[in-house]
């Protein structure tokens, strides 16, 4: 059953998703502190997996960081239950004290985007309809800080917010057939950029040349839960530029 | 050692245990509809029972064969032929040089397996040769490549596993779950009716999600959640009521009333369920789910 079980004094819960899934959740509102509560329980997770193969996936999102594994090797190796056992892990692993813990620093990954209206496709109707200037809305778009919450919807697609309120704006009612890749949208207070052609409903403001997803193996996303991501400006001639090389 | 498609299927793929390790990336896992059937076509010619192997739909694709093979057929009935003779399903078949493979009408089912014992050499990408919306083609070779003799999977398969199999799969059961975050925001109405109504499977059923038909449930908040990773098996509640369950080709995360997960030893099951079935369900907890897993998959691994 979905019981709420509180961990000691953290504002954690365990709770098992189905059979083969057990998600942690943070209780806590969405905040600097909760993004920085994601990545420890995602790096304690990930250590505890190191020596605990039947753990298959370990998959954050904005609130919650979810474990799938793998009912048969777990009882091969282990006598408790599985969600017992990943509490218990926890309370061992706490002894370093997770609230003072220090989840890793990222550096700001720069991300260029060509705001040209041949890309940006929404920026008219977007001025329109928020009351201001297009460079208004790539000024925002370029001054935020954002935070990767979690990868989903497609390979490599990452959710990153916060958009200021002076630029956002729900998506599009009926999603569009084809949305290129590498367009960078806006929904909600939701920025992304899709990775490959796709159908999609988000607000397009431009287009980066960068390759967000590359299938080769040692490549794949470009961005991970947890990272910062800052957009800057280029103008078109760059944008060509920068694709061809 | 190869065979040939000769003729098109609908919607035919390779498809092994799925992709581990990269959902956190937004990578579908993919993978087997039916593992069960998949896991004893390999077993019975002796491959390890999650390789790669031909999923079926139907109407399925013809193969021809360009030496001595053994195969196996398991899962949907879709009245499999060689040389226009029936052959018996969940049992390995000798099959020789030139001979033809059919399926030519469905009796049972919405996924058949072939096997062959060996390895169908075809493309990986992170370790899995599943792919979603990769279909088999008209004229595709595949190289079937022999196991090294470690891999090669031993164990005899007894009768009352194959029985059992069928029996999950096939049985009109009701398709079991256990609640999740959202099933305290369904009203007392929905909530009742969920577990005691009929819903039926349809034509909006593929590898990624059946979309149920059935009575309208309702939240007592709005259908909004933040995002959070679901699984296969999860019962999603769409904003329009309808109930959609996620199935192997599921994106991974959603942002919709998520209100159980079905658990893994009905997924072939409901995977099997043909276009307009009913189904009902059922509530049950993780040690039941453990239990009743742990039985069928020791019948495999000793």
């Amino acid at each position: 059953m979905h019981s709420n079980s509180n961990f000691q004094d953290l504002p954690l819960q365990f709770n098992y998703l189905g059979d083969h899934a057990i998600v942690i959740s943070i209780n806590t509102p969405i905040s600097s502190e909760s993004i920085q509560m994601v990545k420890k329980v995602v790096t304690l997770c990930t250590s505890i997996q190191k020596t605990h193969q039947w753990i298959k996936e370990i998959i954050p999102a904005y609130q919650t960081i979810t474990l799938v594994y793998n009912i048969h090797s777990f009882y091969q190796l282990e006598q408790t239950d599985p969600l017992l056992f990943l509490k218990n892990s926890f309370q061992s692993m706490m002894k370093e004290n997770f609230l003072t813990m220090k989840a890793a620093e990222n550096e700001i990954i720069k991300i260029p985007v060509c705001y040209d209206e041949t890309f940006g496709i929404d920026l008219a109707s977007m001025a329109t309809l928020k009351n201001i200037t297009k460079e208004e809305i790539i000024e925002s778009h370029t001054h935020e800080i954002y935070n990767v919450f979690c990868l989903g919807f497609m390979p490599g697609f990452a959710y990153m917010g916060t958009v200021n309120e002076k630029i956002q704006v729900a998506r599009h009612l009926a999603p569009r057939p084809k949305v290129f890749a590498g367009s960078v949208g806006i929904a909600g207070v939701q920025t992304g950029i899709y990775p490959t052609n796709s159908p999609g409903g988000w607000q397009i403001i431009g287009r980066t040349p960068i390759k967000i997803f590359d299938p080769h193996p040692e490549k794949l996303a470009l961005f991970k839960a947890g990272d910062q991501v800052q957009f800057y400006s280029i103008n078109r001639g760059v944008y060509d530029q920068m694709l061809a090389s | 050692m190869s065979l040939k498609i000769i003729k098109k299927g609908m919607a035919d793929t390779i498809q092994d245990k799925g992709r581990t390790g990269f959902q956190h990336l937004g990578i579908q896992a993919n993978g087997f509809m039916d593992y069960l059937s998949a896991q004893l076509a390999n077993a019975l010619v002796n491959n390890p029972i999650d390789y790669p192997i031909f999923e079926l739909c139907f109407p399925a694709s013809s193969f021809s064969f360009s030496s001595d093979h053994t195969i196996c057929i398991t899962g949907a009935n879709f009245s499999p032929v060689i040389n226009e003779k029936s052959i018996e399903l969940n049992k390995p078949i000798d099959v020789s040089k030139n001979d033809v493979l059919q399926f030519l009408k469905p009796i049972e089912g919405s996924f058949a397996y072939l096997a062959i014992q060996g390895k169908i050499n075809a493309p990986d990408w992170l370790a899995s040769q599943s792919f979603n919306a990769t279909t088999l083609q008209q004229d595709n070779v595949f190289e079937i490549l022999p196991i090294l003799e470690s891999d090669i999977y031993t164990h005899t398969i007894p009768f009352n596993l194959i029985k059992a199999i069928q029996n999950n799969i096939f049985a009109p059961a009701p398709i079991r779950f256990i609640p999740g975050p959202a099933w305290n925001d369904l009203t007392e109405e929905s909530l009742s009716q969920l577990l005691t109504q009929a819903f039926h499977t349809t034509l909006q059923t593929n590898r990624m999600g059946y979309l149920l038909k059935g009575p309208l449930l309702g939240l007592t908040r709005p259908n909004q959640y933040l995002s959070a990773a679901v699984t296969r098996g999860t019962l999603q509640l769409l904003p329009n009521g309808s109930l959609m369950v996620l199935m192997a080709d599921h994106q991974t995360i959603g942002g919709y009333a998520n209100l159980g997960q079905i658990i893994l030893v009905d997924l072939p099951r409901i995977a099997q369920l043909k276009n307009g079935s009913s189904l009902h369900f059922s509530l049950t907890n993780v040690n039941n789910a453990h239990q009743l897993y742990q039985q069928i998959q020791k019948g495999f691994i000793h």
